[in-house]
């Protein structure tokens, strides 16, 4: 071992970054100990300064623990690193680390306690504190909840800052000239002399000597990276075809293997013929597993196609077989004992729906899949005293507990590399994949086994989206939006995405209600009720979550109450909503979008309000009624995220965003039939193509206080305001998704 | 059988009926061509046999006649074809992974129209799937590379 | 002459891995005055049953040259999705050509949902030949107009059934598809016999 590495194994360690206090005075303190995972790997002559910065004779590596699934993640994580450390992104690389309890999502949690994001009130904040440590107990590092700006602003850049300072009191040493007349740039300390020591030379000395625990962050004014365009790290790789995605990843002596689980998701194997699959070419082995059966070959396609040759006897679904089924349950889960939540309940709903002119309209929402254009993938190698698995999870943590539990080795004896994926919104949260190679892996002690899921088999094994119902009563008085109460069924997506991995979560599942109950409108009579549907078919976490459902629910009838009370469908948003900075998210989209002005024969606009992972988004958009149907033609969208980190980056995930929202909503659906998903491919979910994208304007505001981010907020505003828009243009409501059942789309 | 790609001539074992996209992934360790769908549905397994544009996933490898371009053939980083740097300048990529093909639905269409309209590009360019929604980005880089084609 | 040889492929009933093979039938020419006109009609409407089949109509759509789909996985028949067209080109060399998906090849159909090949370009029917959502009426006075039908007569239109691989995969789709109904050679039959009555076509 090199002695660096010694020096660094025995001193350098700053701990899990956690901010103790003196926030006042714009000092971070940190807490030391813990334990800095970067150091059970280290090679000979690496420094790990901090757990997020490493630095060994080629250079200085950032650790970027958020996964990056198509959001730019690393890239973000690293400028905000990089920020601070005074190295530019051109300077450095990015590793997305080891599993370690020390990269905990400190901001996930916010989201899951039951207090609205504007309520920064003291409760708020105690409670969210309370969550903050059953995260971190757990470990949870979880790439999600569009929580990896709000978790790393500052932890990140505190990282780098202490990584800076301890460079510099490495410098002093080394030179003798005090710290306070150093400087720092581009990955080097400056001397008054005009000379420079690189943090790759200075690194030996900075791991011998106690690091700087106490750091002041520097001013927005003062920032080279943060709030300006940048290019994204991977953008090169991503434009030549030289990335390597979890479908990619190679290893000397590897086979590859391919799976077929019961399509009733979650139900037993009873049996199998692999007769016509055993001589197929190049086939090595066929093995069951929980639920289905893997096969081994060397090549993916041979795999795939002795997969298709076998022939099996599924058990029977355990959630209902057809969608009747389905919809009946959540129609019967409106009732008391499942109430879930209450949490909004201003007024009194029942004089005010008493008193006549009462509007009713129920809402549905499908089964939607995820379906990230890379099947999921993992590759897993076991030996007798350690595991290693490759894959593109939003989990880490997860993985490595769960192949630790089923292999019986220790945790730190299972070594999960985390690679880049091919999309996600959700479907990496689920690690089912690794599961099952590491089942298929167990058959071939020492050989890289890598499993591939066919879209097909991926399509129906999605734990899609959870199916919804919405039920709203409410009554406009002398123009005014009076009375608005909304019940939401649904089964509990938390539950079931957690229950698969052997543990629950305490208290009511916000997620029922999120993107309802905590939108900020005064209206007199206000109440949103949760009601928990029954378990039906296993279901995850999609891109927004609850509010994918709940705002189109929310918002569609708010816009039919105003539209009963005669009232502008802008303006009266606009009256009814007490909160300062998504009452101007709605005024800038507004003024975007020139709201009022005349769009002409067979065009019409509607507006759409959501404030979800603490984003008030507001989306208008314009469609025309041609002969061939619906056009969207443009959509504007205003967002409130307190700072805007990457300009570039945020136009591409807003308008990403919008088109996710309003592509699942005019065609996709999960249907089941016999118990198996009807869709098995992008033939019959499709999605948005890129002729039918409108053009898309985007505005971030920097009002609030809290930086937040972006990667779901657009997704849950823009199927309401494509509805309203329809309604508006063709005066017909559409209250079911996919809104193609209804109304055709050019 | 013999194989032409990027320039290089390949001697593969395979069946015929393969598809050429398993055999560039997983024979030839060649994964710019992504699996998407396996049916010709989403466009990112897209490569190109004499300049045309091909889905590998439906080409059997029996089938194929002539020399086969993939992303990595096309252009490089440090050598980038002016699709690739358009897509690089307007930063197109979210998680990429259908880039690829589009870039080479891309670069096969502008080969026969440097200077379409927006209507020819949403033509040429609906075919190949995005699931993150860069389409607002493709149709900028597609003019952009087109106009630096035409002035080449 | 009275007898024609037509080197046809000769279409299996489609099993999920059968793949057409070569073979010669004959078929007999109907001799002059042998059709009645009510006879020929008769054999139009199943002429028409062909025609207006989505293994047919779906690329004979004219001049907009957007191809449709239908089938049990698209619910109701639907333009060809990705925006596509085949141009004036027919094989949409001026966007994406119908061949970057329909790959030239003989192996046959099988995937479920792929997109169909045969050994031939694949293409769309020429605009004049514009049956989609047309009457029986309508594609009869087409089919009888050389100005509208390849400038044939009605023994050269059979012809024409023998050369057109596209064609013959109506009749052995694959991948779960419907084909059309009866066969090949009941439909060149079916032609001739129309074209021997005198291509009568029904009215209204």
């Amino acid at each position: 071992m090199g002695r660096v590495a010694k020096i660094a194994r025995r001193t350098f360690l700053v701990g899990a970054v956690a901010i103790a206090g003196g926030v006042a005075f714009g000092y971070y303190m940190y807490r030391r100990p813990a334990r800095n995972p970067l150091l059970d790997n280290l090679a000979e002559d690496e420094v790990a300064l901090t757990e997020y910065v490493r630095i060994d004779g080629d250079g200085i590596t950032l650790i970027t623990p958020r996964t990056d699934l198509g959001q730019g993640a690393y890239s973000i994580q690293a400028a905000l690193i990089a920020e601070e450390l005074d190295v530019e992104l051109d300077q450095v690389k990015v590793d997305p680390g080891p599993p370690s309890p020390a990269y905990y999502n400190t901001a996930l949690s916010e989201e899951g306690a039951p207090f609205r994001s504007t309520d920064e009130g003291f409760m708020a904040e105690s409670v969210r504190g309370v969550m903050d440590a059953l995260m971190k107990f757990m470990g949870m590092q979880v790439t999600g909840g569009s929580t990896s700006v709000p978790d790393g602003y500052q932890k990140l850049r505190v990282a780098g800052a202490v990584a800076r300072e301890t460079l510099k009191q490495a410098a002093s040493q080394k030179s003798g000239v005090p710290v306070e007349q150093l400087k720092t740039a581009r990955g080097a300390v400056q001397l008054p002399d005009g000379s420079e020591l690189t943090y790759v030379e200075l690194a030996p000395i900075a791991a011998g000597i106690d690091p700087v625990t106490r750091v002041a962050l520097r001013e927005p004014a003062e920032w080279r990276l943060i709030g300006k365009p940048m290019q994204r790290l991977d953008i090169l790789a991503k434009s030549t075809g030289t990335t390597d995605y979890g479908i990619d990843f190679q290893i000397d002596g590897m086979v590859h293997a391919t799976v077929k689980i019961n399509p009733h998701q979650g139900s037993e194997l009873n049996g199998f013929d692999a007769s016509a699959a055993e001589s197929m070419r190049g086939v090595k082995g066929i093995y069951p597993i929980k639920g289905g059966v893997g096969v081994v070959a060397d090549n993916t396609w041979r795999a795939m196609q002795a997969a298709n040759a076998i022939t099996f006897d599924w058990a029977p679904a355990k959630y209902p077989e057809q969608m009747d089924g389905h919809w009946e349950a959540l129609a019967n889960s409106f009732n008391e004992e499942q109430i879930e939540s209450r949490d909004r309940d201003d007024g009194d709903v029942e004089i005010g729906v008493a008193e006549g002119n009462l509007i009713e309209a129920e809402y549905r929402v499908p089964y939607v899949a995820h379906a990230p254009l890379e099947p999921i993938t993992a590759i897993v190698k076991l030996e007798d005293d350690r595991a290693d698995v490759w894959t593109a999870t939003q989990m880490p943590r997860f993985v490595q507990n769960n192949v630790a539990k089923m292999t019986g080795l220790e945790t730190e004896n299972v070594h999960v590399h985390v690679l880049m994926a091919g999309g996600s919104f959700g479907h990496r949260l689920e690690d089912e994949v690794v599961k099952q190679a590491v089942e298929i892996a167990g058959n071939m002690k020492g050989t890289p086994v890598k499993l591939t899921y066919s879209r097909e088999e991926d399509m129906i094994h999605d734990f899609p989206r959870q199916i919804a119902m919405g039920r709203g009563r409410g009554r406009a008085r002398d123009g005014k939006v009076d009375t608005f109460d909304l019940g939401i069924a649904m089964p509990s997506v938390i539950s079931s995405q957690m229950g698969r991995q052997d543990f629950s979560l305490p208290g009511p599942d916000s997620q029922i209600v999120a993107g309802a109950w905590e939108q900020p409108f005064a209206i007199p009579n206000y109440r949103v009720t949760g009601y928990r549907a029954p378990e039906l078919a296993p279901v995850s976490s999609w891109r927004s979550v609850g509010a994918s459902s709940n705002a189109f629910f929310h918002d569609c009838f708010l816009d039919e109450l105003i539209h009963a009370a005669g009232a502008d469908p802008l303006e009266e948003r606009i009256r009814l909503c007490w909160h300062d900075n998504s009452r101007k998210v709605l005024e800038a989209v507004g003024e975007m979008s020139d709201w009022g002005s005349d769009l002409g024969e067979n065009r019409g606009r509607g507006v759409a309000f959501c404030m979800s992972f603490g984003v008030s988004t507001a989306e208008v958009v314009e469609v025309t009624n041609t002969e061939d149907g619906i056009k969207i033609d443009k959509v504007y969208v205003a967002a409130e995220v307190g700072r805007v980190v990457d300009p570039i980056n945020f136009d591409n995930l807003v308008k990403g965003g919008v088109v996710w929202g309003l592509g699942h909503a005019m065609n996709c659906e999960i249907t089941y039939s016999e118990g198996k998903a009807e869709q098995t491919n992008f033939h019959d979910f499709e999605g948005m193509r890129l002729y039918q994208c409108p053009e898309i304007e985007v505005r971030g505001l920097e009002n609030g206080d809290k930086i937040r981010g972006i990667g779901e907020p657009p997704v849950p505003p823009a199927a309401p305001a494509l509805a309203n828009a329809i309604f508006a243009t063709t005066g017909q409501r559409i209250r079911e998704m996919p809104f193609n059942k209804h109304i055709d789309f050019v | 059988m013999r194989l032409n790609v990027n320039g290089n001539t390949h001697e593969v074992d395979v069946e015929e009926d393969m598809p050429l996209l398993w055999v560039l992934r997983d024979e030839l360790g060649i994964t710019g061509p992504k699996y998407g769908c396996g049916i010709a549905q989403c466009g990112a397994c897209t490569v190109h046999v004499d300049g045309m544009a091909v889905r590998s996933c439906q080409l059997a490898v029996g089938d194929v006649d002539g020399e086969i371009t993939t992303i990595e053939g096309l252009g490089t980083p440090d050598a980038l074809h002016a699709v690739q740097a358009a897509w690089v300048e307007h930063q197109v990529a979210q998680c990429g992974y259908c880039q690829s093909g589009q870039i080479m639905a891309a670069a096969a269409f502008l080969d026969l129209n440097d200077d379409p309209s927006d209507e020819e590009i949403d033509r040429a360019m609906s075919a190949n799937l995005c699931r993150c929604g860069t389409y607002p980005r493709i149709r900028e880089a597609v003019k952009t590379a087109a106009a630096n084609l035409r002035s080449a | 002459m009275k007898t024609k040889i037509f080197g046809l492929i000769v279409l299996l009933a489609a099993t999920a891995t059968a793949i057409a093979a070569n073979e010669t039938s004959e078929v007999t020419m109907p001799a002059e005055g042998s059709v009645s006109v009510e006879e020929g009609l008769e054999a139009w409407s199943r002429v028409y049953e062909v025609a207006s089949h989505p293994r047919c109509s779906n690329c004979h759509t004219g001049e907009s040259g957007i191809p449709m789909w239908s089938g049990p996985s698209y619910g109701k028949t639907r333009p060809h999705g990705m925006n596509i067209s085949a141009g004036e080109s027919r094989i949409g060399a001026e966007f994406v050509t119908c061949g970057t998906c329909h790959i030239k090849t003989d192996r046959g159909n099988t995937v479920p949902h792929a997109a169909p090949m045969v050994n031939m370009d694949w293409q769309l029917a020429p605009a004049e030949a514009d049956w989609f959502g047309k009457s029986s009426r309508e594609i009869c006075e087409q089919l009888r107009d050389p100005e509208r039908n390849g400038g044939r007569t009605w023994q050269e239109l059979a012809e024409h059934l023998d050369h057109d691989l596209i064609l013959h995969w109506a009749w052995n789709p694959g991948g779960g598809r419907e084909p059309a109904p009866y066969s090949l050679l009941e439909h060149i039959d079916d032609v001739l016999a129309w074209g021997v009555a005198g291509m009568p076509c029904p009215q209204g």
